[in-house]
């Protein structure tokens, strides 16, 4: 009986790759408007303006205290009742890139406010202008600070997508819900669905920790 | 060059600075020392804008630091300041820390700013340095090369804010020779620092500050050997002890 399941399954690779494509499109999409958005908000709320900055850390918390799965949800079936129209696949990555930048902004704010003052102030000395300031002195030495969480959000991320499978999206994960209706064994159709996130994930949980211990050696170095 | 009006500050409810009243004229160097914790640093931060006044008016340059409109970001151009802690860019070399501000702010060609910055180095001692990271210098080093970073801007006024304080007593005279080398050259500056080798060698007036207020003005002879108050006397019987 095992053959014959395995046999089935192997007729429904096609789906699966179009599982595998729908997760890596939604995830690199909204993971990389994310990071833009994210690093823009991160700069934004460690700025000078409080107004900007309370209201950018308001809607962080608010994102960060609710489920994804509530949030897409909202953002699928109650926008189109007020007028917007969405389908399911922009919702998704509405819902995804939103999360992905309240993420990465907390990650950002917390690499901007670990550069030392006395940084800020050189450069403040010097006559740099805000932009600059940022750009030349503060976040160059922010990424130290910011790269290794911030790839290890993105593992996160990536399997935060499987969520969209509930608006009727075709990703990863719910194909494993069509294909185990037809091949009736869930513990080994779901084996496979979790080997295939973990095969995308897995390389940059490695990224992350060798970031970690070589930014961490770098950083060691510099006396400050 | 730099004209201090009754000037006030509060950091809370504590009083940092009191009634300040002081000229510097263009050229002058202007020695400020006084116990820690006396407000001399914040004194002297002010000049650039790192601090703000609370009250009284600061005139930098003919622009008046407190007024909203003037634009701090090119008064500072204008005015050097070196600060206890270097503060080099540490993901940057000597030289890169030096031709930052000139190619960014001041939009000198980069091949310019560069042999601008190796000439300045040089004559800073550190002509076998221009591509070392602040974490490969000495303390010495990195002040030296926070001087040439200052200078690379052309600046009308510099301030070195305890420029020696954080050195291992070594590495002292060569941050000094360079800031000679500066005074020398009749660059307007104001120095807070307790060496008294180099005030009684380049500047024309020591001011005394204590608790935020200056007690004693006068020049470096006169306030070395003949302190004309009790606080000043007590203050140099410290620092002189060794």
């Amino acid at each position: 009986m095992i053959w014959q399941q395995l046999h089935s399954l192997i007729g429904s690779y096609p789906l699966a790759l179009r599982g595998l494509g729908m997760t890596a499109v939604l995830s690199l999409i909204s993971l990389a408007l994310g990071t833009l958005i994210g690093f823009a908000l991160g700069v934004l709320r460690a700025g000078d303006s409080r107004t900007l900055s309370g209201v950018i850390g308001a809607w962080v918390d608010l994102i960060r205290g609710t489920p994804f799965l509530v949030q897409i949800f909202l953002i699928f079936f109650i926008l189109p009742e007020l007028g917007v129209e969405l389908d399911a696949f922009t919702a998704g990555i509405i819902g995804l890139t939103n999360l992905a930048s309240c993420f990465i902004c907390e990650i950002v704010v917390a690499g901007i406010r670990a550069v030392p003052t006395g940084q800020v102030e050189a450069a403040l000395a010097s006559g740099l202008s805000r932009w600059q300031r940022m750009r030349q002195v503060v976040l160059p030495q922010a990424m130290r600070v910011v790269l290794p969480p911030l790839v290890g959000q993105y593992v996160l991320l990536i399997k935060d997508s499987s969520v969209v499978s509930a608006i009727g999206l075709t990703d990863l994960t719910r194909v494993g819900w069509l294909v185990v209706q037809r091949v009736p064994n869930g513990l080994l159709v779901f084996a496979l669905v979790g080997l295939a996130y973990f095969i995308v994930c897995y390389p940059l949980i490695l990224l992350a920790s060798r970031l970690e211990k070589r930014l961490g050696a770098a950083h060691a170095e510099v006396q400050l | 060059m730099i004209e201090f009006r009754g000037v006030n500050k509060w950091f809370g409810p504590l009083h940092v600075l009191k009634d300040i009243t002081l000229s510097v004229e263009p050229r002058e160097v202007v020695v400020v020392c006084g116990p820690s914790g006396s407000g001399k640093s914040t004194l002297i931060r002010c000049i650039n804008g790192l601090e703000t006044i609370k009250d009284g008016d600061l005139v930098v340059d003919g622009q008046h630091v407190s007024d909203r409109a003037t634009n701090m970001t090119q008064l500072r151009t204008e005015i050097g300041f070196v600060f206890q802690q270097f503060n080099l860019y540490p993901h940057k070399t000597a030289l890169e820390n030096v031709t930052l501000a000139p190619i960014h702010v001041r939009k000198i060609p980069r091949a310019e700013a560069k042999s601008a910055g190796r000439e300045l180095l040089a004559k800073v001692g550190l002509a076998d340095k221009f591509d070392a990271y602040p974490a490969e210098l000495s303390g010495g080093q990195q002040q030296r090369v926070a001087i040439a970073r200052s200078l690379c801007m052309r600046p009308k006024i510099m301030l070195f804010d305890e420029p020696t304080s954080a050195l291992d007593p070594e590495m002292i005279s060569e941050v000094l020779d360079v800031m000679v080398a500066v005074a020398e050259e009749s660059m307007t500056m104001m120095v807070v620092t307790h060496e008294m080798g180099f005030a009684r060698k380049v500047a024309k007036r020591v001011v005394f500050i204590d608790a935020g207020a200056i007690v004693e003005t006068g020049t470096p002879e006169e306030f070395f050997s003949h302190p004309r108050t009790e606080r000043s006397r007590a203050f140099l019987s410290k620092i002189l002890r060794h």
